[in-house]
């Protein structure tokens, strides 16, 4: 009984870095730029993409194919971001959705050109296609490297910011852009690569997913609303409020689908909705 | 809707002109055609409502299709009980409006993004119950066979029957007018004006003593009663009312309706809606694509014509005719 | 002043460039008629299916099932010696959308009959409207009983056909093959959370208990739309330690269900696996080599079943004008077309009257066999096997093999509609 529970609790760490994977980019922006951007989802479906054909059409393995798919869709960001996103930091946040919801659309439909209306399902990358007795029971290999990479990128934002300079200089930017563009910080390039890194994180997350879900068009919008409520939970723009937030949520949806299946859909609003009363800007957010 | 204050006759008079236009279409247009009008006249309804708390508000639900659903739900199962449309959008538009008190206690405490995200949260929080409550609501079939009811007058034996779609088509658009012209006045009385001021400026408004959260929470309510009202034409219309109509997509739909038309301007909604349905119907005859020319077209407005269709117009008439002032309500 | 005159000359010479355009318009608009009373119009169909998101391959086998079909009979001269139309919208997966198709097709364009529809909620909003359209309906996939049984049978809704099996394949011949598997004895369901997966599983079981008192039922994981992590509900399931699985998850998420459940050691630990859907050709492709073998599975039409010289006819054209087999719907919409053909023959007219009356009770040779369109329902009635999922070198996807076949008598229920085998 103990070994179950603690079994479902381990599906619901690896659901919660697939969440936490998304999350992180989105926030990010967020917490950065100031920009609530809706078409995460669409990039994270384009990373999916992405991975997809660099395997397929050019041959590639599992690894170039999440390289290929991070930095694809990480340059994408750089250049929505400096054509479409700089000119409309300062208008109102209806103006973003509205923004980043066109994006929304037309990725879905150029997704669907490039490469059609079907779902599709690549292979399994050798060597992460087993699974190993954990708890007495057979668990993904590739859960536990989800596991692993979601570990990784949390360590990887947390040395990136805190210890580089360019770190240090996104975080002097978030706080206080005029006080950052005062002391030599070239605002509007930073502002840029935080986009792409976002960016790149939403399309490593959907490359990640490729060789144990399927790939289709549209697969972003179900995944961006988790992802807000991940975001949101946690405090919009606070990366650790997100890495917390998304293992609540994660455990939350393989708790409650264990005890409470009737409320499935619903548990992860509950616990937005009360966080949001309870603390508006969420678990770790500064309010204002 | 642009006729400056002082002309509230000459404005009267073509308001009644377009009416009159309006209740003649169905000796020119196709059933077809009159169907996607009604369509839009809902959507317009919906918008309008949502417009009142965003444009004029300031404050943005990402959650109004949960008010949209409860009339829908609420009207689709009177009138499965009890045939009559006018009490089945009565009962929805009560629905809508209760739960918009009980949502709008919680999220006008509230402002930008949070209120946007406490709405999105109570929003999906009802798509779950819509889902999930299959005794009531039928699950994911949803409440299949609504009628589109006759209209009971008084004085009369039988109802005036509504299944001809020129008959509910001209239902729609008397009952549209109806609540265009109620939310008109709104936003022009003491009310409407001191929603807007709260909106430029919240602690202003609130060092001198108003009580800000209750004009919200009015507006809200208010805001709610007519997304239900909207909610509650649909199940007539469909004849079926879906879970969907509770999903956050459907939350956008209004939103997009005001920013396309333009949210600052009190029509801009309605010109909105019109875009949409259209825009989708004559795209959807040539290519499958019609989601990229609907993305297209929102991203040469938000990079070019921020205030929407009607605002873009005025913009231009101002400069033809300057001195008139056109619209209201600039953001 | 000179660019006033010349304003006002564009001016003159645009409206009169316009009225051209009109006059040429209005003379074309009231000639085309003309010109079409003197060969025949066509007839025209509308058809819809879902052709986008993780359940779009339905719509698109569906596509070319229908499109086929229609090059077919206008390559032999036609349906009563008029050209066939055939315009395909996406259903999205929302009856309002469903709805909307039928009605641009009949009030906009000009239907004679719509056929097609996968989704059930889709189907039972669109069998409302169809009185009002006066056009009959032919669904090729949507499979609710509520359609049939409630719909047609107790409501007598005259306009809506069905040319596939419904849910008793899912449900009731599933359990039919169960019973046998005397090793299984806890089941367990992982399936969608909707009306479908409910209902296949109450049948399913009821219909096993009446064969095999001694099973027991051990779990349910009712997974949400559009899950794409499948873990929580595999773990919640498998945790009951079932020795059979049933499920009826279907499309993208049929094959990211099976990828997952694999690597959870589900087939090393369950003595057997069925998957009502499992053998639609979209999910056969999308799995391919990683599809287990020995897993149970079915869909509406076997392309290997029936062995009948219209079948094989059927699949090597489909397969030389597509590439690929035919998944079931391919079949269903082109037998779809080709049941509103036979009843436009028989009724010699396209009156929806005439078309009702000449479907009641008409038997159609497809290429799934000899369908029978039950009066009383207006179900078509006619077998489809359940197999075991092997890799076949001479096929690029898994097959089905070890058909199982029960006869329709036993496993469609009937009107009234009362009891079969207990259900």
């Amino acid at each position: 009984m103990v070994q179950n529970l603690l079994f479902q609790g381990l599906v619901g760490l690896t659901g919660a870095m697939y969440l936490w994977l998304i999350a992180a980019g989105l926030t990010l922006i967020f917490g950065v730029l100031r920009v609530l951007n809706f078409a995460h989802g669409s990039l994270y479906m384009l990373g999916a993409y992405f991975a997809l054909s660099a395997s397929l059409w050019m041959h590639q393995g599992f690894w170039p194919a999440l390289a290929v798919a991070a930095v694809g869709v990480g340059v994408l960001g750089v250049l929505l971001e400096v054509v479409f996103v700089r000119p409309i930091y300062r208008l109102a946040i209806a103006y973003q959705l509205l923004l980043t919801f066109a994006f929304v659309l037309i990725f879905n439909d150029a997704v669907k050109m490039v490469w059609g209306p079907l779902y599709q399902a690549p292979p399994m990358p050798a060597g992460l296609g087993g699974s190993v007795v954990v708890l007495g029971r057979p668990y993904p290999v590739y859960n536990l490297f989800i596991l692993l990479a979601g570990v990784v990128v949390a360590a990887a934002l947390w040395l990136v910011f805190d210890l580089t300079p360019w770190g240090r200089a996104v975080r002097a930017a978030a706080s206080d852009r005029e006080m950052a563009a005062a002391l030599g910080v070239n605002v509007p390039r930073l502002f840029s690569q935080v986009f792409g890194v976002g960016a790149g994180l939403a399309g490593l997350g959907g490359a990640l997913t490729v060789p144990m879900q399927t790939v289709s068009p549209g697969m972003g919008e179900n995944v961006v609303v988790d992802a807000f409520v991940v975001v949101v939970i946690g405090g919009l723009g606070n990366l650790w409020g997100a890495f917390v937030g998304a293992l609540l949520v994660g455990l939350l949806q393989a708790y409650g689908t264990l005890f409470v299946p009737v409320f499935d859909l619903a548990l992860a609003f509950i616990v937005m909705a009360a966080v949001l009363i309870w603390r508006p800007a969420g678990l770790f957010g500064r309010s204002g | 809707m642009t006729a400056p204050y002082g002309k509230a006759g000459a404005g009267l008079g073509a308001v009644s002109a377009v009416v009159v236009v309006l209740l003649l279409m169905p000796f020119w247009l196709t059933q077809f055609q009159l169907f996607l009008l009604v369509r839009v006249a809902i959507l317009a309804l919906f918008a309008m409502g949502f417009n009142l708390l965003f444009g004029y508000g300031g404050l943005l639900s990402f959650g109004h299709a949960a008010f949209y659903s409860a009339g829908a739900y609420t009207a689709g199962l009177i009138l499965k009980a009890y045939p009559s449309l006018l009490v089945g959008v009565a009962g929805g538009v009560a629905m809508a409006a209760l739960l918009g008190f009980g949502v709008g206690f919680f999220s006008v405490r509230h402002i930008d993004v949070y209120f946007s995200m406490l709405t999105l949260a109570f929003g999906m929080f009802v798509y779950s119950i819509v889902w999930k409550w299959d005794a009531v609501t039928g699950g994911d079939n949803g409440l299949i066979g609504v009628p589109r009811a006759p209209l009971a007058m008084i004085g009369f034996k039988h109802g005036l029957n509504m299944m001809p779609i020129e008959r509910y088509y001209e239902f729609t658009v008397v009952l549209s007018v109806v609540v265009v012209w109620a939310l008109y006045r709104l936003v022009r009385s003491p009310f409407g004006l001191m929603l807007q001021g709260i909106r430029e400026n919240a602690e202003r408004v609130e060092f001198a003593g108003v009580p800000m959260r209750r004009y919200r929470l009015a507006a809200f309510i208010i805001s709610a009663a007519v997304a239900g009202l909207a909610g509650s034409l649909v199940g007539p219309l469909e004849n079926t009312v879906g879970p969907d109509t509770a999903h956050w997509a459907t939350s956008a739909e209004p939103l997009l309706a005001a920013l396309l038309g333009g949210a600052a301007s009190f029509g801009g909604p309605l010109v909105g809606a019109f875009l949409i349905v259209g825009i989708r119907e004559l795209v959807e005859r040539y290519t499958q694509y019609w989601l990229l020319a609907m993305g297209g077209v929102m991203l040469v407005l938000v990079l070019g014509f921020r205030g929407g269709v009607t605002g873009t117009v005025l913009a231009l008439a101002r400069r033809v005719a300057p001195g008139r002032r056109g619209g209201e309500a600039a953001r | 002043m000179a660019g006033r005159i010349s304003r006002r000359r564009f001016i003159k010479k645009g409206l009169a460039a316009a009225g051209g355009v009109v006059a040429l318009g209005t003379a074309i608009d009231r000639l085309g008629p003309a010109l079409y009373a003197q060969t025949k119009p066509p007839i025209r169909i509308g058809a819809q299916g879902i052709l986008s998101g993780p359940y779009g391959g339905y719509g698109e086998f569906g596509r070319q099932g229908g499109l086929l079909a229609v090059e077919e009979i206008n390559h032999n001269g036609g349906i009563l010696g008029r050209e066939v139309e055939i315009r395909f919208r996406d259903e999205e997966l929302k009856p309002p959308i469903t709805v909307s198709n039928l009605r641009y097709f009949v009030q906009d364009w000009g239907a004679d009959v719509a056929i097609g529809i996968d989704a059930s909620n889709d189907v039972l909003a669109a069998a409302e409207v169809m009185p009002q359209l006066d056009r009959v309906l032919i669904v090729h996939h949507a499979a609710t009983e509520k359609l049939n049984e409630i719909d047609v049978y107790q409501k007598h809704n005259q306009y809506v056909f069905r040319v596939c099996v419904p849910v008793y394949q899912d449900g009731i011949a599933s359990a039919l093959i169960a019973k046998d598997f005397h090793h299984v004895k806890r089941w367990a369901t992982i399936s969608p959370d909707y009306e479908y997966g409910y209902t296949c599983w109450k049948f399913f079981r009821q219909v096993l208990s009446h064969f095999r008192p001694d099973v027991q039922y051990v779990g349910e994981a009712w997974c949400k739309f559009n899950t794409a992590d499948f873990a929580p509900y595999i773990s919640k399931v498998m945790a009951q330690k079932p020795e059979g699985i049933f499920s009826t998850q279907w499309g993208g998420e049929a094959v990211a269900f099976v990828r997952q459940a694999k690597r959870f050691g589900v087939f090393q630990n369950i003595g057997a696996m069925m998957i009502g859907m499992g053998a639609a050709m979209d999910v056969l492709e999308g799995l391919g080599a990683e599809y287990p073998d020995g897993v149970w599975a079915s869909c509406r039409y076997w392309f290997r079943y029936p062995e009948t010289e219209r079948n094989k006819a059927f699949v090597e054209r489909y397969h030389k004008r597509w590439g690929h087999y035919p998944s079931y719907p391919s079949e269903m919409m082109y037998s779809c077309v080709n049941t509103a053909k036979a009843a436009m023959e028989k009724a010699h007219s396209t009156k929806t009257a005439d078309l009702i009356a000449a479907l009641q009770g008409m038997e159609l040779d497809t290429p799934a066999g000899k369908r029978l369109f039950r009066a009383e329902d207006h179900q078509a009635v006619y077998p489809v096997p359940w197999g075991q999922i092997t890799h076949d070198p001479a096929y690029p996807m898994p097959i089905i093999a070890n058909l199982k076949v029960s006869p329709t008598t036993e496993y469609y229920r009937w009107p009234p509609f009362t009891k079969l085998f207990g259900v």
